[in-house]
């Protein structure tokens, strides 16, 4: 008898765990594909071209390399990020440092060498532009999952279809968001965000990604702003994962004294 | 020629009639079936309208070559100003109620776009929008802490949080007296447009939604060039509708007056109608667009159409009585007319022709649309007017025209001519010397003449577009936008010296990367090595890539002038001596921006609201400026080269006087302030090019007036074959122009387009008269026995066409005076006032210079 409800315990959980496998719930979805695009390995670094062009085909270009550490490796949480600015020239040494938080506002500094002045930018909107680009910093550092409603749309041949619709609208600019993620990878492949009148207004696109130490990573994103006609696109080199870097260096000390050695490496 | 004319109208008049309606119908199908079946006629042309006065000038005129290639690098739209204005409630606009209903209309702004055929978006441009809840805020928030917010992103709820917006607003100087008036009794927003042309739709959505918000004291308005440009396209359509049809009324009803019969009165206007319809038809069908000045082409047709049939029936009316015989007395008025009718038409048709010479396209539509509608006038009214007389049932004109003259009975006609006689015959001198004394008044009156126009001055001061104007300007700083750009004359990268250099520093590098198109400016030339190297860098990896991009990255911060402290500060020194004119409300450029970035970053104290101190700083402020939720605003103000810096001037007045006192103060700036780094400014926007193509209208109206001066002087000298009745006849014209002109300088009216086109239509107009009473006087005086007998018979028939044309034409345009738009007004005005004038000059002066000069003109003629 015991045997019985033992293997049929067992044969239920075999076919929870094979449809699951099979077809995945949506919450996992997004919280695999928030793992890839942000909390890759304990920690991690990369290198940045930025490239901002606008609807005359005008280019402005930013260079940057960023640190990234993750507070608790067991759940994807708290995080701290690092971005030291190599261009342009009048740039050059600006840190910009976030520690990500999963309640409250995140905290953000920045720092101006041209200044020598280290300003806390105030929590709240974090819906401003990344330094003047397309991305916004909620896009650098990451939205809480628990900030939308998620809703599975369709499963197409590689990618899932996400529907996100915000759970508080005032603040942001989108009504919903729709992302595709890899079936297999469960990378972002694309995202388009949906103004109030129900209309794309804000385009990302993974467009090209490899493994890097096992990890899908991103090689080329871009976001396109359709109301601007401005574009912006990141590429990634030189990534790297668990690389050790000490919890110390995201500090207010190291935003006057880069650590140089994790920078040009 | 002449005979056959007139027998041809008088012995076929039912070709006539046939041939008239048959040309008409044929010109006016050409015209209006393109438009209705788009499809079946799609090689012609349809109904095309543009009442956009930039148009004044060709699209390739360099001002408007330099302002849409401006506006495209700055990403700017034409701008309409919505404001409220709260002149009752204590705190002025800083009330809950009021910010709220700026609120909503932003919102419902935001909603006034749509997609054209094409399936481009038209409308307002959404992420341009300058409105309170668009806005965004830096500010130090507490010590060592940055805010970066949107300025009032939910309306307040509360008077404290009033309290709150109104202090950040104190603070945000860019916005100060554009968004928020000084007087805090005023507040704005801009909404920039895809295309002038959608202003109208925008204006009456924008209208309709503030009809909802009424209430607690708040007065709305709606304003900008864009806006009255195109609400008087729309209205001046209206007033084609009105005005001409009901100029066309009264002319009928004075008619009816003189000449007592309907159906004969309705010949004229018959002549008239079918003018407009074939020059207008023409018009369409040629391609030609509708713009302001063609729309007013058939108000100018239908005086000069109306003005020689007048002539045909005012002496048929007098000669009819007496022959009894209509055949007679037509063949009898019209070869007495046919030679100054003639003469008058080219006349008329050299003044408005000579309106090509203007450089101003649509003023030169409008010469030849209006010279080929006095021409069919002229064609028709010599063929169909005899011809209709000719078709009328026997008994209309039974008891048609004057009785042979007694002396008991005189109408008041009469009377009045007979005094004009005995005073121009009795008091020749004086009347001759009063003339003189009027001209030297009106030379000092032309001298006062004060050039200017004002697209929202073509309102009435009553209407919406104008309160508009008056209150938003009042109180804010204004709603006219012109901009100044200045950018460098010489190139900032030298391509040669750049390649060398690196070649030299970085022996390792990849040559392929100067495979750049050599016809590139400099810093394009650079930006495209620096994206070569990036992609190099990018796959592989190689330092050297790395370190030639910071060198390509220093020479680009070389060359980046408006980072430059130096440069700034000239932007300071130029915009503070532009602040200082009463006209300029606001000036706005990137050393503002600069300023306030440099005040928050620092302390938020007013100490830091200074350029910054060196190149680093300025270039890490634009970054930080560009940190917020509107990172392009910034390239309205440079470009990402930071080479160009677009001043943003906003006038309270669009009058181009004010635009030429700009404009002259800065050129005067600039030459005892030459520019650092080589910049050189110029102005565009759509007040600067008013100004513009006014200059050019101004001088090419008076060179087209001279011209066809001289013309006809010439003509006149051949049709009178002689010096002296040559001279004669230029006099009434002659001292028209100068007194009416003379009086708009006395009366300060100001020289604008429908006050400009009014010397040619005083050309057609004017020199009528003198030719109908010269080339008569002659004639009579060669079967009298002198000028005081001949007079009198002058004063019969010739002079009464001409008073009763006076009165026919010049009254007939009195419903433009009601009409909402001045320059209607203006031209209903002046035609009468032209009318009078030369009718006056004609028939008072011109027989007393004859008694004056008597031997000399009738030296020919024997006693």
């Amino acid at each position: 008898m015991r045997k019985r409800l033992i293997i049929v315990h067992t044969l239920w959980l075999f076919l929870l765990l094979s449809m699951t496998g099979y077809a995945q719930s949506v919450d996992q979805i997004i919280k695999k594909a928030n793992h890839v695009a942000y909390y890759n390995g304990k920690d991690g670094r990369a290198k940045v071209q930025m490239l901002i062009k606008d609807s005359q085909g005008r280019s402005r270009k930013r260079s940057f390399t960023i640190l990234r550490k993750n507070i608790n490796t067991n759940a994807d949480g708290e995080q701290k990020f690092y971005v030291y600015f190599n261009r342009p020239t009048d740039m050059q040494g600006t840190v910009f440092l976030v520690w990500k938080k999963m309640e409250g506002d995140d905290d953000r500094w920045m720092y101006f060498p041209a200044l020598d002045l280290v300003k806390r930018i105030a929590g709240g909107d974090k819906r401003t532009s990344f330094v003047g680009s397309t991305f916004l910093y909620e896009d650098v550092s990451g939205r809480r999952l628990s900030a939308d409603k998620h809703k599975l749309l369709k499963t197409t041949g590689d990618a899932y279809v996400v529907e996100s619709v915000p759970v508080d609208k005032s603040g942001v600019k989108f009504s919903k968001y729709i992302a595709h993620v890899d079936k297999k990878s469960f990378i972002p492949l694309k995202i388009e965000y949906y103004n109030s009148k129900g209309k794309v207004y804000r385009i990302y696109e993974n467009k090209k990604w490899e493994m890097v130490q096992g990890k899908p990573t991103v090689i080329i994103s871009s976001m396109k702003d359709l109301d601007t006609g401005v574009e912006t696109y990141n590429r990634y080199t030189d990534v790297e994962y668990d690389v050790n870097i000490d919890d110390s260096i995201f500090s207010e000390r190291y935003l006057r004294k880069a650590p140089m050695e994790l920078i040009n490496y | 020629m002449q005979e056959k004319v007139i027998h041809f109208a008088i012995n076929k008049p039912k070709a006539v009639v046939r041939l008239m309606i048959l040309t008409a119908m044929i010109v006016l199908l050409g015209a209006l079936l393109p438009s209705f079946f788009p499809n079946t006629f799609s090689a012609f042309h349809t109904i095309r309208v543009d009442t956009d006065p930039e148009n004044m000038l060709p699209k390739d005129e360099p001002v408007r070559v330099f302002h849409d290639q401006m506006k495209e690098l700055m990403n700017l739209h034409e701008l309409i100003g919505v404001g409220i204005v709260n002149t009752t409630h204590e705190d002025g606009v800083y009330n809950v109620e009021t910010l709220r209903k700026i609120y909503e209309l932003a919102e419902f702004a935001k909603t006034l776009t749509w997609e054209n055929e094409e399936g481009e978006q038209e409308g307002v441009i959404e992420v341009d929008i300058m409105a309170p809840s668009t806005t965004d805020n830096i500010e130090q928030e507490s010590v060592g802490v940055v805010r970066f917010d949107w300025l009032m992103q939910t309306p307040p709820q509360n008077m404290e949080e009033v309290e709150a917006l109104k202090k950040k607003v104190s603070r945000l100087t860019y916005i100060q007296g554009m968004m928020f008036s000084e007087d805090e009794k005023a507040l704005a927003m801009t909404l920039p447009i895809s295309s002038k042309d959608v202003s109208y739709h925008i204006y009456t959505k924008l209208r309709e939604k503030i009809e909802s918000l009424q209430g607690n004291g708040d007065a709305f308005h709606v304003a900008g060039l864009p806006v009255a440009e195109d609400v008087f396209g729309v209205e001046m359509f209206l007033q084609m509708a009105i005005a001409a049809p009901a100029a066309m009324l009264v002319i009928f009803l004075l008619m009816l007056a003189f000449f007592k019969r309907v159906v004969l009165v309705i010949s004229p206007l018959i002549v008239a109608l079918v003018s407009v319809i074939i020059s207008m038809g023409l018009l369409v069908f040629t391609g030609n667009t509708i713009h302001i000045m063609s729309s007013m082409i058939p108000i100018f047709i239908m005086p000069i159409a109306v003005l020689d049939a007048v002539h045909i029936l005012s002496d048929f009316f007098e000669v009819y009585q007496s022959k009894k015989d209509r055949r007679e007395a037509l063949v009898y008025v019209m070869n007495h007319l046919f030679t100054p009718m003639l003469y008058t038409s080219i006349t008329t048709v050299i003044g408005f022709g000579a309106l090509v010479l203007t450089p101003i396209p649509p003023v030169q539509v409008f010469g030849i649309f209006v010279a080929i509608g006095v021409a069919m006038a002229w064609l028709w009214t010599i063929l169909f007017i005899p011809a209709y007389i000719m078709l009328l049932p026997g008994k209309t004109l039974e008891n048609f025209g004057q009785k042979p003259a007694s002396g008991d009975h005189r109408g008041w006609l009469d009377v009045f001519l007979s005094s004009v006689r005995k005073i121009s015959f009795n008091h020749a001198k004086a009347v001759v010397a009063s003339a003189l004394v009027l001209i030297a008044i009106s030379v000092w009156g032309i001298q006062q003449i004060v050039v200017n126009d004002n697209p929202t001055r073509w309102f009435e001061e009553d209407h919406p577009i104008r309160l508009a104007d008056t209150e938003m300007n009042k109180h804010l700083a204004g709603t006219y936008d012109t901009y100044f750009a200045l950018s460098p004359t010489n190139e900032q990268i030298d391509k040669d010296q750049v390649q060398q250099e690196l070649i030299r520093s970085y022996p390792a590098l990849d040559k392929s990367v100067f495979d750049v198109d050599p016809s590139l400016n400099g810093m394009d030339w650079l930006l495209n090595v620096e994206s070569s190297l990036d992609d190099l860098l990018f796959e592989s990896g190689d330092d050297v890539y790395d370190e030639a991009l910071n060198t390509i990255s220093d020479l680009k911060s070389d060359a980046a002038i408006f980072k430059n402290p130096e440069a700034l500060k000239y932007l300071e020194q130029l915009q503070t001596q532009l602040s200082g004119l009463d006209v300029v409300g606001k000036t706005l450029s990137v050393m503002d921006l600069q300023k306030i970035v440099n005040r928050e970053i620092y302390s938020g104290e007013d100490q830091h609201y200074v350029i910054p101190e060196n190149k680093r700083v300025a270039g890490q402020h634009y970054v930080t400026f560009q940190g917020g939720h509107r990172p392009n605003d910034l390239w309205h103000f440079t470009t990402p080269t930071y080479d160009v810096a677009n001043v943003w001037v906003l006038l309270n007045s669009g009058n181009n006087i004010d635009m030429e006192q700009v404009r002259s103060v800065t050129e005067q700036f600039m030459k005892d302030n030459p520019a650092p780094f080589g910049l050189e400014g110029k102005w565009y926007g759509l007040t600067y090019i008013n100004l513009i193509w006014q200059d050019k209208m101004v001088f090419g109206m008076l060179n087209a007036f001279l011209s066809s001066f001289a013309i006809v002087l010439v003509i006149m000298f051949f049709l009178f074959r002689s010096f002296w009745w040559g001279l004669l006849s230029m006099l009434p014209l002659s001292l028209t122009i100068i007194t009416i002109y003379g009086i708009i300088g006395i009366a300060g009216k100001e020289y604008d387009i429908p006050i400009a086109v009014l010397s040619s239509l005083s050309l057609g107009l004017a020199v009528d008269y003198a030719i109908h009473f010269l080339a008569r006087s002659r004639e009579i005086r060669k079967n009298q026995v002198s000028w005081e007998a001949a007079s009198k018979i002058v004063f019969e028939e010739p002079a009464k066409a001409i008073v009763r044309n006076v009165f026919v034409v010049g009254f007939g345009f009195i419903p433009l005076l009601f009409s909402p738009l001045v320059p209607y007004q203006t031209v209903g005005f002046f035609i009468a006032a032209i009318l009078i004038s030369a009718g006056l000059v004609t028939i008072l002066l011109l027989p007393a210079l004859i008694k004056l000069l008597e031997k000399r003109l009738f030296k020919d003629v024997k006693n």
